[in-house]
């Protein structure tokens, strides 16, 4: 389905996304058993769900934005753009015709998310064919970001180091924190390097990874070769779920078009792992591309850059931390703040229309993501961070790490928004049980405390509210747990605590605010 | 028995050992734990000179510390074994990293260690009173009474009631699996501090247990996917009994070695059910399984022994 044939600087031509949560798969067959003489494209999703299947009929630097398009609706388009000539559509865009970003529609009937924040590594999806080598290079002024890191590794990893990029994401080696430091220990430690792109996210709401490598794969791997090259890496790895087929044929196709396309000394591997929560944990993820038939997290320090993929000094980032090197080696301003430079991805999700993928810089607040759906009902409360993030009242908080962190919330790229009919006890006790149901298993503070964690909260709806008790267990289980996994995992019910302290104080009185828990009354 | 051909043939030929790669004890890749290098650290105001590959736990042995340093899943005598730094009962604050697990974490250069510091000593109680609520506590009818690293560091730790309870309700217990007529295993108190899955694979190279299960289903078990010790593929070495630190693994002719005499009140009721009770007599080490997948001890056609059976 996807097509190495370029979209950029094609004068007519009809954009299909094939992808993400509503596929254009029937659109592009429409499309393509009607073309004659305009060019049909597979691209990526541009990660709004509320617009998809979003099919772009393009025409003398005009585009017609077809949203929710149906398979008639593209036979018609592309009967128009035959006849020289754009369909109708809710919006219709002027643009620059060889331009390499997705146009933004202006913020009207229902594509606001489109105009949210600011796309610049989502610039590409669902305008660029994803594993098109020419689109790519159109979109970088030909050059690729290997081509030049390569000849100087050294530069490389000092234009790392300056930028102060940060690592994002919950499987990243190091999340949160400037990269380069990981970068320097896995070049001096003795051994033959690796790159890991760990793209492997069970979590539902986490889309951004799996938006990145369907929809702009080749930006991911381009930068995961240059890191290869920065820390002298024989291999790349791309790590991926085993349910996203589609991710993992863009990614493969992707590695396959550039190796075509240049002699890569670094070869590049795409491998599935389990669909579990933990396998997207850094060390778990090793443990996987190892061919464990058990997940549990490793032991650490040391952690992956000495001592990672079959005990090889490993570099291992999540795609969208690639995409971000992408734009410090493409020399791009990253922007955003000095501490955390560059831009976050979000999924907005929970209780809203359609969940949307959309990109903050780190200067902007959380509360700008809020345009980009539709939430049903009055905000009540979002969960941010995933499934073990942190519970806020309002939004006004720093789309950075350092700012998302002081406000004691999680960085896993997810907003979750909840109207007024959620009760944050019960919230923070689903999420209490995922702990305890999908840890690995390892440790005793994250195997044991998450059990005693889903008692202490049980005892809560049984009328005892031990709020000293709770936030010992919580402090314990984030000090000294092993892995991330329990570190974060009593987040929720901390944050909860916090933000919706009188809840917890009806509960054990047998009253729930929202009305929405069993056995107690409103 | 020097007359015995099993010796003979055994050194002859490529004996019926497991690969270590067929070995899957369900376990992570763990890094090697400890420094690279000598190092000079503070633990506790004093001054400790460590060698290369100390962990902050060696130097915390060498003084006397302010904090309990419990370390639990910790052993020592072999090399083979650990750390496992499952239980977390060895944390320890340190200047340079917070609170961190003593039994792995290298022993650096100019580290600074305060063992008594709350925040540790509160870490190592939690985590200890967590072991103790997914434990058994039936001291009195166990086997490992009076011999139990958990019941030390317990008593160490002056604990008098775990804040989170202990395992009491009967109908949460595990049958105990007193299958094999030389090891019982008894989960209800399994800790899981994997120095029994190490023992039978890294030291005796056996292969028969192994970690299985995630979350609160995490146990051990068997790598030929048996359910009872008989039917697995153990050869009744012992080793696991040996570096179990609780009385979850235990040799058959000491499971009510220390019993109190409480009338009417054993190890075996302690549980509700027993798994394997009714086994036959087991005329070798080897269980059934491992001897029927076992040729070491039959005559090889192409052996040169001339030496028959004895019977």
């Amino acid at each position: 389905m996807a097509t190495r044939k370029g979209a950029i600087g094609d004068d007519s031509i009809i954009r299909v996304p094939v992808g993400g949560e509503h596929d254009g798969t029937d659109c592009l067959a429409a499309a393509e058993d009607a073309a004659e003489t305009v060019d049909v494209v597979a691209v990526g999703s541009t990660g709004v769900d509320a617009l998809a299947p979003l099919v772009l009929a393009t025409h003398d630097g005009a585009t017609a934005f077809l949203f929710n398009c149906t398979a008639e609706r593209t036979r018609a388009a592309l009967e128009a753009l035959e006849g020289g000539s754009l369909p109708d559509a809710a919006a219709t865009v002027e643009h620059d015709p060889g331009t390499t970003d997705l146009p933004t529609p202006p913020k009207t009937n229902g594509s606001a998310a489109l105009g949210v924040g600011s796309r610049r590594v989502l610039a590409g999806c669902g305008w660029r064919a994803p594993t098109s080598v020419a689109d790519y290079r159109a979109a970088r002024d030909g050059d690729l970001v290997v081509e030049s890191a390569a000849p100087d590794p050294d530069a490389t990893r000092e234009r790392i180091g300056d930028a102060a990029l940060r690592g994002r994401g919950r499987g990243d080696g190091s999340t949160d924190a400037p990269i380069s430091a990981a970068w320097t220990t896995a070049s001096e430690t003795d051994g033959e390097p690796v790159v890991v792109v760990n793209g492997n996210e069970a979590d539902d709401h986490a889309r951004a990874d799996r938006l990145l490598l369907e929809s702009a794969p080749l930006a991911v791997l381009d930068s995961a070769l240059a890191t290869a090259h920065a820390i002298d890496a024989t291999d790349v790895v791309v790590y991926v779920n085993d349910a996203e087929t589609l991710a993992r044929r863009r990614a493969q196709e992707a590695a396959d078009a550039l190796a075509d396309d240049r002699d890569l000394d670094v070869s590049i591997g795409v491998v599935a792992g389990p669909d579990a929560y933990t396998a997207g944990e850094m060390t778990m993820a090793l443990e996987a591309l190892e061919g464990n038939d058990r997940l549990e997290a490793r032991r650490r320090p040391p952690g992956p850059a000495q001592y990672g993929l079959h005990g090889r000094p490993t570099v291992i980032h999540t795609p969208r931390t690639f995409a971000q090197i992408e734009q410090v080696l493409g020399d791009e301003n990253l922007g955003g703040v000095p501490r955390d430079p560059g831009t976050r991805l979000f999924t907005v999700a929970g209780d809203v229309d359609a969940p949307a993928t959309i990109e903050l810089p780190t200067d902007a607040t959380l509360d700008d993501a809020r345009g980009a759906v539709a939430l049903d009902g009055g905000f009540k409360t979002a969960c941010v961070g995933g499934r073990f993030g942190g519970l806020a009242r309002d939004l006004d908080v720093p789309a950075s790490a350092p700012g998302l962190r002081g406000a004691r919330l999680g960085t896993n790229g997810v907003i979750e928004l909840f109207g007024e009919s959620t009760c944050s006890v019960a919230l923070a006790g689903r999420r209490a049980k995922l702990a305890r149901e999908e840890n690995c298993g390892r440790c005793v503070p994250c195997r044991e405390g998450s059990k005693q964690l889903v008692d202490l909260l049980r005892d809560v709806y049984d009328g005892e509210y031990q709020a000293g008790m709770l936030r010992e267990l919580a402090r314990t289980m984030r000090e000294t747990s092993t892995c991330e996994f329990g570190e974060e995992a009593s987040r929720p019910v901390t944050t909860a605590m916090e933000a919706f302290e009188p809840e917890f104080r009806a509960h054990a009185d047998g009253r729930c605010p929202s009305g929405t828990c069993d056995g107690l009354s409103t | 028995m020097s007359t015995d051909p099993i010796w003979e043939n055994s050194r002859a030929t490529d004996a019926d050992v497991p690969l270590t790669e067929d070995i899957a004890p369900g376990t992570a890749n763990d890094p090697p734990a400890g420094s690279t290098a000598g190092a000079t650290v503070t633990i506790d105001g004093q001054a400790v000179e460590t060698e290369a590959g100390a962990t902050l736990l060696d130097a915390c042995e060498t003084v006397e510390t302010d904090g309990e340093v419990l370390a639990l899943c910790s052993y020592d005598d072999e090399e083979l074994i650990g750390p496992r730094s499952e239980c977390r009962t060895c944390m320890v604050e340190t200047e340079e990293h917070g609170v961190v697990p003593s039994c792995s974490f290298p022993a650096e250069e100019g580290m600074t260690v305060e063992t008594g510091a709350a925040a540790a000593s509160e870490a190592r109680d939690v985590n200890l009173d967590l072991l103790l609520s997914n434990h058994n506590l039936l001291c009195t009818t166990c086997g490992a009474n009076g011999r139990c690293d958990l019941q030390d560091v317990a008593i160490q730790n002056d604990v008098v009631e775990p804040r989170y309870g202990v395992m009491h309700d009967r109908s949460e217990l595990e049958p105990i699996d007193d299958s094999s007529p030389f090891i019982q295993i008894d989960r209800n108190k399994c800790i899981l501090c994997n120095r029994c899955v190490e023992a039978c694979n890294d030291v005796q190279v056996e292969g028969v247990l192994r970690m299985e299960g995630s979350g609160e289903d995490t146990r051990i078990g068997f790598q030929n996917g048996a359910d009872t010790m008989m039917e697995s593929t153990c050869v009744s070495c012992g080793h696991c009994a040996t570096v179990c630190p609780t009385g979850s693994l235990v040799e058959q002719g000491l499971v009510d070695a220390t019993t109190l005499p409480v009338p009417g009140f054993t190890h075996k009721n302690s549980a509700e059910e027993i798994v394997g009770e009714d086994y036959e007599g087991q005329p070798g080490q080897m269980t059934p399984m491992k001897r029927e997948h076992s040729t070491e001890n039959e005559p090889r056609a192409n052996a040169e022994s001339t030496v028959e059976g004895d019977d």
